[in-house]
């Protein structure tokens, strides 16, 4: 029996997010969607309840709009579910004490979150909450095993994967790779819609961080474009050898 | 002012370096195999290849008092213990920057956000940073850095195995011509194809994610975009890729970008150079055959 829990980003559906004339990012209107690598992180926290027995928690530090988000995780499998209400924009050390705050007052053995976002991509969660809870990190998995008290994992790294372990609890980040997320049935979206969900308040204070512009980079390139082929292969060619010297 | 950079690679600590360097004195942690050398640092702690995350930062954590900032390369590894680090001393993280400035006592940074459609420039009290791998181009630096040990310290982590992904390994980062495929490339027998091209332009074969990993047509260690390596050669030569924006923010460094694409609209136009709308397995032959002349 593992008694896991889970952590779930919402995020804005950034596939659809534009940028107007200035640059500026366009936010209204663009719905909100479970974050993808949460995605196979709740779909890993789930396998390891299938196989091991045991309970999913999951915990999304949020507003009070991320109940669909929960509703999703119930549908893909998660049992319980606790929203952290207060989250005022991506601040990893924020995001790190509100999750801390109630993990201290719950059993576990082990967190299971995404290594990092699609949205604001710090990869500084997983180290963070090493630090905070004092339980050890394995990050970065591509697969997870128990093994009695003991948790294995397939590190992915940059340059070579280790098979590496600890006891638990642990904190297990996954990669994009590790499952495809299920598409839950019907059924289960219907129910999952009826589950109660607790929520909790987590009142941070920022640092000191003041963001002094967010716009789409400026492109500076050429867009010399041949439509006709003919044209465009001595031109190309041209450029091809004056790069190679 | 006085850094403490640290990595597990190579190329991501001469780049932290690089990033450093004339901001602040620094001296280097290296947790791998071999003579590094260029780095530019006072001093040179080394660590044996393969030690835990939390073995590497209580280590650092103890000659902190000696650092106002640490900058991590952004491995696994680096995020790993620039985040321990920032959850033990509570300082600020700026990660994922390409730039860094320091004024009045606060940090100016950049970095990608929205999975890479913004560049958020942000002033923060941040201590900790994470630098954006292959966003800068490495410089080497003329010193003889004291060598020292670095105190390390038990880790809760056990390493049973570590296996190699390739031997050799590709450094795209440092490649002067890259020709990348996308999913237009249809199959991994077609690869084949765009190879007298990649001989031609002595360059390196890269790939979009679709190829490298969901497919599998190329290795992983040659995927392009914000979750693969960001490169910055002289030339890039886009086949065949639409050009969304999580490629684009691995390859908007390069110098100079070419695209091959069918489909006019393919946002990949909006981000090259010089583009021909068409067919590569058409396109790339004439090209290698202009090229031998
Ligand atoms: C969190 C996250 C991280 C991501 N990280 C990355 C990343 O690191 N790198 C990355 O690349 N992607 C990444 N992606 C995926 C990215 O969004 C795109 O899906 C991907 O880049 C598309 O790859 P593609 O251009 O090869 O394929 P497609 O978008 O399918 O484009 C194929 C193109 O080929 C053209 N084509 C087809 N046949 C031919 C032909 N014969 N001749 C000429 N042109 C042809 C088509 O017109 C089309 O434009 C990420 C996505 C997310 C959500």
């Amino acid at each position: 029996m593992v008694n896991v829990i889970v952590l779930i980003k919402q995020i804005i559906d950034i596939d659809q997010m534009k940028t107007d004339s200035e640059g500026k990012p366009i936010l209204s209107g663009i719905p909100y969607r479970v974050e993808n690598l949460s995605k196979n992180a709740i779909e890993a926290a789930v396998q390891l309840k299938e196989k091991n027995g045991g309970k999913v928690t999951g915990i999304i530090f949020g507003t009070e709009a991320s109940t669909a988000a929960m509703k999703e995780a119930y549908a893909m499998g998660v049992d319980e579910g606790i929203i952290i209400t207060g989250y005022k924009g991506s601040n990893p050390i924020v995001t790190a004490k509100a999750i801390t705050s109630i993990l201290k007052n719950l059993q576990y053995d082990i967190v299971v979150l995404g290594d990092q976002s699609a949205d604001s991509y710090t990869g500084m969660l997983p180290g963070l909450l090493s630090a905070m809870t004092g339980f050890p990190l394995l990050g970065n998995a591509n697969s997870i095993t128990i093994n009695g008290r003991s948790v294995r994992i397939t590190q992915v790294g940059e340059a070579e994967n280790a098979e590496i372990e600890a006891d638990m609890p642990a904190i297990v980040s996954v990669t994009q790779e590790i499952n495809q997320p299920r598409l839950p049935p019907v059924l289960q979206i219907m129910a999952a819609g009826r589950k109660p969900i607790r929520m909790e308040k987590y009142d941070g204070s920022f640092s000191n961080v003041n963001v002094i512009s967010n716009l789409a980079p400026k492109s500076e390139r050429k867009k010399k474009i041949f439509e006709k082929v003919d044209e465009g292969i001595p031109e190309i060619v041209k450029v091809i050898k004056e790069e190679m010297r | 002012m006085k850094a403490l950079v640290v990595s597990d690679d190579i190329n991501f600590l001469k780049q932290a370096c690089t990033l450093v360097n004339g901001k602040a004195e620094y001296d280097a942690v290296y947790v791998g195999e071999g003579r590094v050398s260029g780095v530019g640092a006072s001093t040179l702690y080394t660590v044996k290849k393969g030690t835990p995350y939390d073995a590497v930062a209580d280590g650092i954590l103890e000659i902190m008092g000696n650092y106002d900032i640490i900058v991590a390369g952004s491995t696994e590894f680096g995020r790993e213990v620039a985040g321990y680090i920032a959850g033990k001393t509570g300082y600020y993280a700026a990660t994922e920057i390409f730039s860094l400035e320091f004024s009045n006592g606060k940090a100016k940074t950049k970095r990608f956000f929205y999975g890479g459609k913004t560049v958020i420039e942000e002033e923060s009290d941040a201590k900790v940073f994470t630098v954006a791998p292959g966003v800068i181009e490495a410089k080497e630096f003329e010193s003889k850095p004291e060598e020292k040990d670095l105190p390390i310290k038990p880790s809760k982590v056990r390493v049973n195995k570590v296996v190699p992904k390739n031997a050799g390994g590709v450094r795209l980062e440092d490649a002067k011509i890259i020709v990348s495929v996308g999913r237009g490339i249809g199959s991994k027998e077609n690869i084949s194809k765009i190879e007298p091209l990649v001989n031609a332009v002595k360059g390196e074969l890269a790939g979009s994610r679709p190829v490298c990993m969901d497919y599998g047509w190329l290795s992983e260690d040659r995927q392009v975009g914000l979750s693969g390596k960001k490169v910055s050669p002289k030339l890039y030569i886009a086949l065949g890729i639409s050009g969304q924006i999580q490629h684009i923010a691995g390859m908007r460094n390069s110098k100079t970008v070419i695209a091959i694409n069918k489909d006019k609209n393919a946002p990949i136009f909006q981000e090259c150079d010089y583009g021909i709308v068409g067919d590569i397995f058409a396109i790339v032959p004439k090209i290698v055959e202009e090229l031998k002349k």
